[in-house]
């Protein structure tokens, strides 16, 4: 099994290492692109379908400061593929290093379990959840923004603030509403 | 890890005596992390032994060890300067000012626009309230009025002024007809028998009858059947009415002929 360790290899000076898992392999093209015009930092992109990562490139592959999960609303099987992969990672990357991000979430078809379900899941594991619109360059542009702002901090190049003490900050908690029951 | 970016950064316009301090100093830094970083790897075999199918639980636990820890390490740790060289704490110190001061300058125009945002809100809301408010004074008024109108026209208040209002009527019709009589009495007597002196001259003799009604009683009882019977006001003319006085009557207009029958008459309005 090879699992993603956070703390395995030596960081690189100024640079910060992102991974981007997503089942349908579409908006990360995008977020990618958009991720590496950053200049205060050297960012370097890694795109993934699914965990495990292929163990051939594990030597010459950089450590991961931050895992990004997109997850497609409307289709379960992104869902799922996500969870599973989060099997391959150390707990030592859900204290900041992980995000779940969600698209399509205004989609008529949506299913209505599955954002619940996806809340539960971002709230049992102390991880951020965002929403990012995937159709317009604007969207790649503000998630990808958001996503900087985050990765910074896992990658520690924000002096006095570390992952951990911004995922208390950013975690994803259930509005208190949810959990009334409902009237349906 | 934070410190060797910030030195890294301010190493571009140094003298040469700084450079190599600061240097020095990323090397220090870079050969700790080196170490710390060996030492992870070794921990690290442990942990992954673990079962990965309950991630949740583990990464609460993990999170309350990792968060001790770093509360400890803060708490233990002693504000130092960065470099001991005036020059490179000068430069980082600049470049730290100017970004402070873009952030700062953000939070001032964050801080602005919701400011005006809550004043254009205050200012709907009062609007708001005012028209509630006129709206509430326009609805008081309302009931005050109707309040006062009830008042002044409850039944009881009804009935009360009605009763009046009969009460003074009947004492009107009282006075008039009291003054009516009066004056009937005075002007216009029961024609009397003459006196057995006046006989003799005149040689028409009043056939005068014993039961003859004063006029008073003619219109009286001309009034009571208008009033009692409105749908057949006609008296008829009998010996006790005197003939010069229904005749009088006629010609005033006060009374009216029966269009075919001339011996019934009625009360007229007259003017």
């Amino acid at each position: 099994m090879s699992l993603l360790k956070p703390f395995s290899k030596l960081p690189d000076l100024n640079t910060a290492n992102i991974l981007l898992v997503e089942n349908e392999e579409q908006f990360q093209q995008n977020l990618a692109n958009t991720l590496v015009e950053e200049t205060a930092v050297t960012v370097t992109v890694r795109l993934a379908k699914s965990l495990p990562l292929p163990m051939e490139n594990d030597e010459s592959r950089p450590r991961i400061d931050l895992v990004v999960f997109i997850i497609n609303l409307t289709s379960d099987k992104s869902f799922e593929s996500a969870k599973a992969s989060l099997k391959y990672l150390v707990p030592g990357y859900f204290l900041g290093k992980v995000c779940f991000m969600a698209t399509n979430a205004r989609h008529a078809s949506v299913r209505t379990g599955c954002l619940d379900a996806l809340r539960q899941l971002a709230v049992s594991l102390h991880c951020p959840l965002l929403f990012a619109e995937d159709q317009t360059p604007e969207g790649a542009a503000s998630s990808a923004r958001r996503l900087l702002t985050i990765l910074k901090v896992a990658s520690g190049l924000v002096p006095n603030t570390t992952a951990l003490y911004l995922s208390n900050l950013t975690r994803c908690t259930m509005p208190p509403d949810i959990d009334q029951p409902s009237f349906d | 890890q934070g410190e060797v970016r910030a030195d890294r950064r301010a190493a571009g316009q140094l003298s040469e005596a700084a450079e190599s301090e600061l240097v020095q100093q990323c090397e220090e830094q870079f050969a700790q992390l080196e170490k710390l970083q060996n030492e992870i790897i070794l921990c690290e075999p442990d942990i992954c032994e673990n079962h990965q199918e309950q991630v949740d639980l583990y990464v609460v636990a993990f999170r309350l060890a990792a968060t001790d820890a770093e509360l400890k390490l803060w708490m233990s740790m002693q504000p130092s300067s960065l470099a001991a060289n005036a020059e490179i704490l000068l430069h980082a110190g600049k470049d730290e000012m100017l970004k402070l001061c873009s952030e700062l300058e953000m939070v001032v125009s964050c801080c602005e626009a919701k400011r005006d945002k809550l004043r254009e809100t205050k200012e709907l809301e009062q609007k708001w309230l005012e028209e509630k408010k006129q709206v509430l004074l326009a609805a008081n008024d309302h009931i005050e009025r109707l309040r006062v109108e009830k008042e002044k026209y409850s039944e009881h208040n009804i009935l009360l002024e009605t009763k009046a209002k009969i009460q003074k009527m009947k004492a009107y019709q009282e006075q008039l007809m009291e003054s009516l009589g009066d004056i009937l009495e005075k002007h216009v007597p029961l024609p009397q028998d003459e006196s057995t002196a006046s006989k003799k001259k005149k040689n028409i003799p009043l056939k005068i009858s014993e039961d003859l009604v004063s006029l008073s009683k003619i219109l009286e009882v001309l009034m009571d059947k208008v009033m009692n019977t409105p749908h057949d006001p006609y008296v008829t003319i009998d010996h006790t009415f005197w003939p010069p006085y229904v005749e009088m009557l006629l010609r005033y207009g006060i009374a009216v002929r029966h269009q075919e029958n001339n011996f019934k008459i009625r009360l007229e309005t007259f003017f």
